[in-house]
């Protein structure tokens, strides 16, 4: 079977890619189209540094297969800041030392991006409970948690921490 | 070592009549959690692998009583799902979200242990699967015979599994999952139960654990020792009792058989208190 | 200088990275691309204890993308130890295995292809005759009489200076253990703890045009292993330009020399860029981990509480190799007796080696395990002495002055302090003789 093109929408742009069967979405956006923010930590699905949304539904990027994603809507942690700046979950992260050597922060991201999307004002259990799937070795996971309830009052329009 | 061939129909029959076309080298996975790990460390090297996620087999309807899961409804979609509260507790206990909005309900099916803790819900609820193939037409299978041993099951050659009929509960349910961490953890030991009552007795029992033995099992003997008998502490702590002696569990890097077999019974034992309660 | 001037101390400030990991901008080492890329995949022993008598190529070659093997011929210095740089040797182990294996999942041959699943395909496709051979797993099965002795100078120890163990020897714990009105034994295991980074050890070796070799990698120790590489490849240090800094996660599990040496040969060998990086399993099972101890413990103590006596014997299991472990070793011995006051002590610590994956550094290695230990034993010694758990530490506490069974005189101790902010912390009420203990003079301590 020879390579297949494959054409999803990608943080808002039309993506035209050229795939091998079964290639992953992790290894088309890493290692053809240069989307590194996406990072591949396991590629067992089990420590979520790979996940991506699809149509605003997180995923583990590398246990799905581009031609499944055809025609649908990817964002990734590049996706999240714009000209005018840093997304208030990025800035959250940042201003409040969420992230030590930064290779789960891609995930973390933009799975709280995706839970505050879903639920604006999401309890500390809700947050613990959408973050299970990724994995942080260095922060003890405290500063990631209070970062997405920072984000989540900035978001509501108070002011964070 | 690269796959040559990834299929992707659109329909039940169409992917039928490709898995009678190419045989059984065709690998068949639907939510990928299970079948992507092993290709993605060259521990599977499959040729061909057909994907189902666009099958349309994701319907979720009732239908007089009996639920009808189609096989590639995920985790995700059962969590919503407020009907019957102990699938959508089992969904709810496997893995992380973006495994939920991937992970199906047939999936489940194929894991191996500990995983299963969905299909553990389904055999308490004595679920039924219904295996198609394109020239043998369907049949319905207690979920219960589906499972023939250690990675094994009823699935005949040519055979997909396409959807899961669930009998609505109308007694109490109850889930209980004991993993090393609080969520997203393999378990040591599973509990799923269904019960009916009559006049202030159990009518009728159903235990499914996960976790200790080669696939989901029913705790048969701990079901009939309660059978009949009103809920007290006594007679709970003999379903318990039971069910610890009748499990045949396995030492893996999770637990030791000896841990599993004790924490089946504490966690029957809870199981049945929480229904009792 | 008042504080209110100070434009640093004091203040949270933001990571000059924190903008790169928020974006996704920060460079880790599998982030960056080369058009010629090569892939270097590793076939590993699947025994513990093995010899290795041929490796067979022949069907991996025919794998579409398969570039080249190297095997430890092509090796200039095969046999290294990463702590040479320091004076510690000898060099013990290989780079890639000559005709034994010592741990399961020890490196054999490099595989490099044109893409990872080439090299993945190839690396299963090579066939190893091997005749498995007698393995010790266990610390002190291994250095019994008759276990089959797994290090080329001929015992399953590490030397000090002559002696199978790092000793100390302070008073007389014979005579401690005589007068004292108890004795306390316990037996303390810890297991292997893998560091479990989220990313994975990885580096890329890239020739460049003036006869250096860039090498990007994710390394916690650059001029270490750049060092040792230099040395196993047999060049001058300054042909070596080593990038690195950006780690995904250390711990201690990216000290050790691992990926670089191969990396930068494969490089040599084939002219182009070659990526070594660690599969999630290989980061698992194969990368170094915090050694298990085995540590026995006799204390005698008396009825007021005070420790006179402390002999300990522990096992580290340092794997099929050094590492750091024998380092670990040294740091215990210092630190096992804990920062107690005790007259007479004498502690043997082993560096064990064993058929079992090697052990290396971790946060804190030698002494973590030693202070899991040593605090276990005092709660137990307050138990048999029927006295407060906080009260038999700060009785025994060492205070400034006080010599230390390696006869360090203490300096700046602060356990009494902490102790008493530990307690203020917890809301845990101290009793008043207690809180007027302080770590610079002897109020209160029954040592003279």
């Amino acid at each position: 079977m020879a390579s297949r093109i494959i054409n999803f929408t990608l943080n808002g742009r039309e993506v035209e890619a050229l795939a091998r069967p079964m290639t992953t979405l992790q290894s088309l956006l890493r290692d053809q189209l240069g989307f590194t923010a996406t990072k591949s930590g396991c590629r067992q699905g089990g420590c979520g540094s790979c996940t991506v949304l699809v149509n605003g539904e997180p995923m583990t990027s590398c246990l799905l297969p581009v031609e499944d994603i055809e025609g649908e809507a990817v964002t990734t942690l590049e996706g999240l800041s714009s000209p005018d700046g840093l997304h208030l979950v990025q800035q959250a992260f940042h201003e409040g030392f969420a992230a030590q050597c930064g290779y789960c922060t891609p995930g973390m991201i933009v799975v709280s991006k995706a839970l505050l999307d879903h639920n604006p004002h999401p309890s500390r259990e809700e947050i613990v409970a959408a973050l299970t799937g990724n994995y942080c070795r260095c922060t003890g996971y405290e500063p990631i948690l209070l970062a997405v309830e920072d984000a989540a009052r900035r978001m509501n329009g108070r002011e964070g921490a | 070592m690269t796959v040559k061939e990834y299929l992707l129909p659109r329909s039940l029959d169409e992917a039928t009549g490709l898995l009678a076309e190419r045989g059984p080298s065709l690998l068949v996975m639907a939510g990928g959690t299970l079948a992507m790990p092993l290709i993605n460390e060259g521990i599977s090297i499959p040729e061909r692998v057909m994907g189902l996620r666009h099958a349309g087999l994701d319907q979720l309807t009732r239908s007089n009583g009996t639920l009808v899961i189609g096989a590639t409804t995920t985790m995700t979609t059962m969590c919503n799902h407020t009907e019957v509260p102990l699938l959508r507790e089992a969904a709810s206990n496997v893995a992380g979200w973006a495994i939920r909005n991937m992970g199906t309900v047939g999936g489940n099916l194929f894991a191996p242990p500990p995983a299963g803790d969905f299909a553990t819900a389904l055999l308490a609820l004595d679920a039924r699967v219904k295996l198609v193939s394109h020239a043998g037409g369907e049949r319905l299978l207690p979920l219960a015979e589906f499972y023939t041993g250690f990675l094994t099951n009823a699935l005949q050659p040519a055979e997909l599994l396409a959807e899961i009929r669930v009998p609505v509960p109308a007694g109490r349910t109850v889930f209980v999952k004991f993993g090393r961490r609080h969520a997203n953890t393999p378990a040591v030991v599973t509990v799923a139960a269904y019960l009916t009552m009559e006049g202030g007795k159990v009518r009728d029992a159903r235990i499914a654990l996960n976790a200790v033995g080669p696939h989901p099992i029913r705790a048969r003997r701990a079901e009939a020792s309660l059978t009949g008998s009103a809920l007290t502490k006594e007679s709970i702590a003999r379903a318990a009792s039971a069910a610890a002696e009748e499990c045949q569990p396995f030492t893996d890097a999770i637990a030791s058989e000896w841990y599993r077999r004790k924490m089946a019974a504490v966690y029957v034992d809870r199981a049945l208190s929480q229904v009792a309660a | 200088m008042s504080e209110e001037t100070y434009q640093v101390v004091g203040r949270a400030l933001l990571r000059r990275d924190g903008l790169g990991h928020v974006t996704g901008k920060t460079p880790f080492v599998d982030d960056i691309r080369f058009p010629d890329l090569l892939h270097l995949k590793m076939v590993r022993s699947p025994l513990p204890h093995a010899r290795l008598k041929s490796v067979d190529f022949s069907q991996a070659e025919k794998v579409p993308g398969f570039v080249r093997a190297l095997t430890h011929a092509d090796v200039p210095k095969n046999m290294y130890t990463i702590l040479c740089l320091i004076g510690i040797g000898p060099d013990e182990e290989p780079v890639l295995a000559v005709d034994e294996v010592f741990y399961k999942g020890e490196p054999i041959a490099a595989i490099v292809a044109e893409s990872e699943s080439a090299g993945m395909e190839a690396a299963a496709k090579v066939r190893l005759d091997m005749e498995e051979l007698p393995a010790v797993l266990d610390v002190e099965e291994a250095l019994k009489p008759g276990a089959p002795v797994i290090r080329p100078w001929g015992t399953n120890y590490f030397p000090y200076e002559g002696h199978p163990c790092r000793r100390v020897r302070f008073g007389d714990v014979e005579k401690g253990f005589a007068e004292a009105d108890h004795i306390v034994e316990s037996r303390y295991q810890t297991s292997p703890m893998e560091h479990a980074p989220s990313e994975t050890t990885a580096c890329i070796a890239k020739p460049e045009a003036d006869g250096r070799f860039t090498v990007y990698t994710n390394t916690q120790a650059l001029f270490f292993t750049l060092d040792n590489t230099a040395l196993i490849l047999q060049i001058p240090f300054n042909r070596l330009h080593f990038v690195g800094g950006t780690v995904g996660g250390g711990f201690g599990g990216k000290v050790d020399v691992i990926v670089e040496p191969l990396a930068t040969l494969a490089a040599m060998k084939t002219g182009r860029p070659v990526k070594y990086k660690f599969t999630r399993e290989e980061e698992m099972r194969v990368s170094s981990t915090r050694s298990a101890w085995r540590m026995s413990f006799k204390d005698g103590v008396m009825k007021d509480g005070r420790i006179v006596a402390r002999k300990v014997t522990s096992y580290a299991d340092s794997g099929a190799y050094n590492r750091h472990t024998p380092y670990a070793v040294t740091k215990h011995a210092a630190n096992v007796a804990g920062p107690y006051a005790i007259p007479n002590v004498w502690i043997d610590a082993y560096c064990v080696y064993t058929n079992r994956q090697p052990a290396s550094a971790m946060r804190g290695f030698g002494v973590t395990p030693a202070s899991f230990a040593v605090e276990a034993q005092m709660d137990k010694i307050a138990s048999v002495v029927g006295m407060d758990p906080w009260e038999i530490r700060f009785l025994n506490a060492y205070r400034n002055g006080d010599t230390k069974p390696h006869r360090k005189i203490v300096e700046d101790a602060t356990l009494i302090e902490a102790m008493k902010a530990a307690a203020a912390l917890t809301g845990h009420e101290l009793p008043e003789h207690l809180l007027a203990m302080n770590s610079w003079d002897r109020g209160g301590s029954r040592h003279g």
